[in-house]
């Protein structure tokens, strides 16, 4: 039997804040990145989907504002798959803290801020590739803006709309614990995308229905800078409508503050419990 | 920095934790000493999950205080002086057993050879398998791997064979009893009072958030009656042999069916070898007061305090 003392610390390499945080991202990253099931629908699904409707339907080429209809469908899958990445990113994080994995980190050199930190560089990443996926397809299948700061500005924009359903993705962990939930959540944009008239242009009551649907506002913004508000209609020869920068603006704000609302009540009952 | 022999592993002073109305932990003061396997015993609700938490830096108390190896708990543990198993969960199903090892040790400022924790801890074997496929006592197995890559000074252990059979078990402390011998303290919180007597060279008893009472296992079995079993085969009444001997009937319990006679005292020497001369009974058994008994006497009494 030995009896060798433990090996004191002091004589070992210790590493930085900053070796330790970037170390985490690259094992986050390798984690995400084998989910494939996971990934398929961020990554791979919203591409697809833009060659089906965007490039698929032979309308592709026909103007719509300042691009065309390609385009037009590229922005719009680009936003589904950066919701998806930040539901899913921000969902599947809480849910790992729940079951105890925070703690397991709490005991390492990895500080709170700095897990954080690297969740959401995970985040940020995760819902960038769908982004850029989509819109590297779109270039070279036919998608057409007037000029390059259009691609810049709608890119930008398809990632900052999908930030507040990280809350989306939260409300449901915290509320049922569990990666299913998770995945659960992720699945039910597939819903809130039709009716937020991203894969076929809406008209009559289903429109008016989608007006109050959280992706209705943050995909109008993200394609405003090709439409600026434009409705592309159901059938041709209807009069084009434009929606008003206003609503978008509330209907962004009021789900952002329903989702947080739901997330802080979900763990108000939490930590009472 | 080394830490002195002087210092204590964990200075616990007049420590309590409120969550609402309900006292989890109330003015519990312990100093546990380098080198110590120290057993945490009580019933669901005693605090020593909490206790254990705030040991880890998980929580802080709401009044006293807690040094590790004469700093904070959450700097000592994220230094790496404290490792911990800790209660179910705590990993990704996701990760493979090796790949989990890797990722923690990826976080910690400095840790010993992969390689070597995993030989340690006994999962090499299994260390290519996906954790959700793990069973009870596999995870249990890396929970523990994880707890020793700094090669810490002190091991905490939050019910750590809860669900395990019992072979798992009894694998579990093998390899716990090898950490023990290298001169790590070792501080296990359990309901089975077994592994309290098994392991532990100090008990330290609670109940409803405090600390009823702190000693070795014999130093709480000594006050305690041992027991002393037989096959009544006399013709004779035993509760009037008993009466010749000094024993009173509270003492003397006899089942009549069975033949079967029990007799509590302090004394079983003197009253086995006149049970033996006089003939009387046959397949004598003297069975210790364990720390079974020595829990039930403690919480019954102090429960009657508490209640009276």
């Amino acid at each position: 039997m030995t009896t060798t003392i433990p090996t004191p610390q002091h004589t070992r390499a210790q590493k930085s804040q900053t070796e330790i945080l970037l170390r985490f991202v690259g094992w986050e990253f390798w984690r995400n990145f084998r989910m494939l099931d996971a990934t398929f629908f961020v990554l791979v699904l919203p591409a697809a989907m833009y060659l089906m409707f965007g490039v698929g339907m032979d309308q592709g080429e026909l103007p719509a504002g300042y691009g065309n209809v390609s385009a037009y469908v590229m922005t719009s899958m680009a936003v589904y798959g950066a919701v998806i990445a930040t539901t899913a990113m921000a969902g599947s994080a809480a849910v790992e803290r729940n079951m105890g994995w925070g703690r397991q980190l709490n005991l390492t050199g990895l500080t709170e801020a700095n897990y954080i930190v690297g969740k959401m560089l995970m985040a940020l990443l995760m819902a960038i590739s769908p982004i850029v996926i989509v819109y590297i397809v779109g270039a070279f299948t036919g998608a057409q803006f007037d000029s390059f700061g259009h691609w810049l500005s709608s890119a930008a924009l398809c990632l900052v709309v999908a930030i507040p359903f990280s809350l989306y993705g939260l409300a449901f962990a915290l509320l049922f614990r569990s990666e299913t939930a998770v995945g659960a959540a992720s699945g039910f944009l597939v819903i809130f995308a039709f009716f937020g008239n991203l894969f076929i242009p809406l008209g009559g009551v289903l429109l008016d229905i989608a007006k109050f649907t959280p992706l209705y506002g943050p995909a109008m913004l993200a394609r405003w800078p090709q439409t600026e508000g434009m409705l592309i209609p159901m059938q041709e020869g209807v009069e084009v409508q434009f929606e008003s920068i206003w609503l978008l603006f509330v209907n962004v704000g009021a789900w952002t503050a329903i989702f947080g609302a739901i997330c802080l009540f979900a763990s108000r009952r939490r930590t009472s419990r | 920095m080394q830490t002195s022999v002087s210092v204590p592993a964990i200075a616990i002073e007049s420590v309590t934790k409120r969550f609402g109305d309900i006292t989890a932990v109330d003015d519990v003061s312990l100093e546990i000493r380098p080198g110590e396997v120290l057993a945490l015993l009580g019933p669901n609700g005693a605090g020593k999950t909490t206790l254990l938490d705030m040991v880890l830096g998980f929580a802080d108390p709401n009044a006293g205080s807690i040094r590790a190896f004469g700093d904070t708990p959450k700097r000592a543990a994220s230094n790496g002086h404290i490792g911990a198993v800790l209660q179910d969960g705590g990993l990704l199903d996701d990760l493979t057993v090796g790949e989990t090892i890797k990722m923690i040790a990826a976080c910690h400022y400095s840790h010993a050879p992969v390689a070597d924790v995993m030989r340690r801890a006994g999962v090499s074997d299994f260390a290519t398998r996906k954790v959700k496929k793990c069973s009870g006592g596999q995870k249990q197995r890396l929970r523990f791997a994880l707890a020793l890559l700094t090669d810490p000074q002190l091991l905490i252990l939050d019910e750590p064979t809860a669900g395990l059979d019992a072979t798992a078990r009894r694998e579990f402390w093998d390899t716990m009893h090898a950490e023990a011998q290298r001169g790590r303290t070792i501080v296990f919180a359990t309901h089975y009072l077994r592994e309290a007597d098994d392991y532990a060279d100090r008990v330290v008893l609670m109940l409803q958030g405090r600390v009823i009472a702190d000693g070795s296992v014999d130093d709480m079995t000594a006050g305690l009656q041992r027991k002393l079993s037989a096959q009544w085969i006399s013709a004779t009444d035993p509760y009037d042999w008993a009466a010749t001997v000094g024993l009173t009937p509270e003492q003397v319990d006899y089942d009549a069916k069975l033949q079967r006679i029990r007799i509590a005292t302090p004394d079983t020497d003197r009253i086995a070898e006149q049970l033996l001369a006089a003939k009387v009974i046959r397949h004598l058994n003297i069975v210790q007061p364990g720390i079974e008994e020595a829990f039930f006497s403690l919480t019954e009494s102090t429960g009657q305090e508490v209640t009276s």
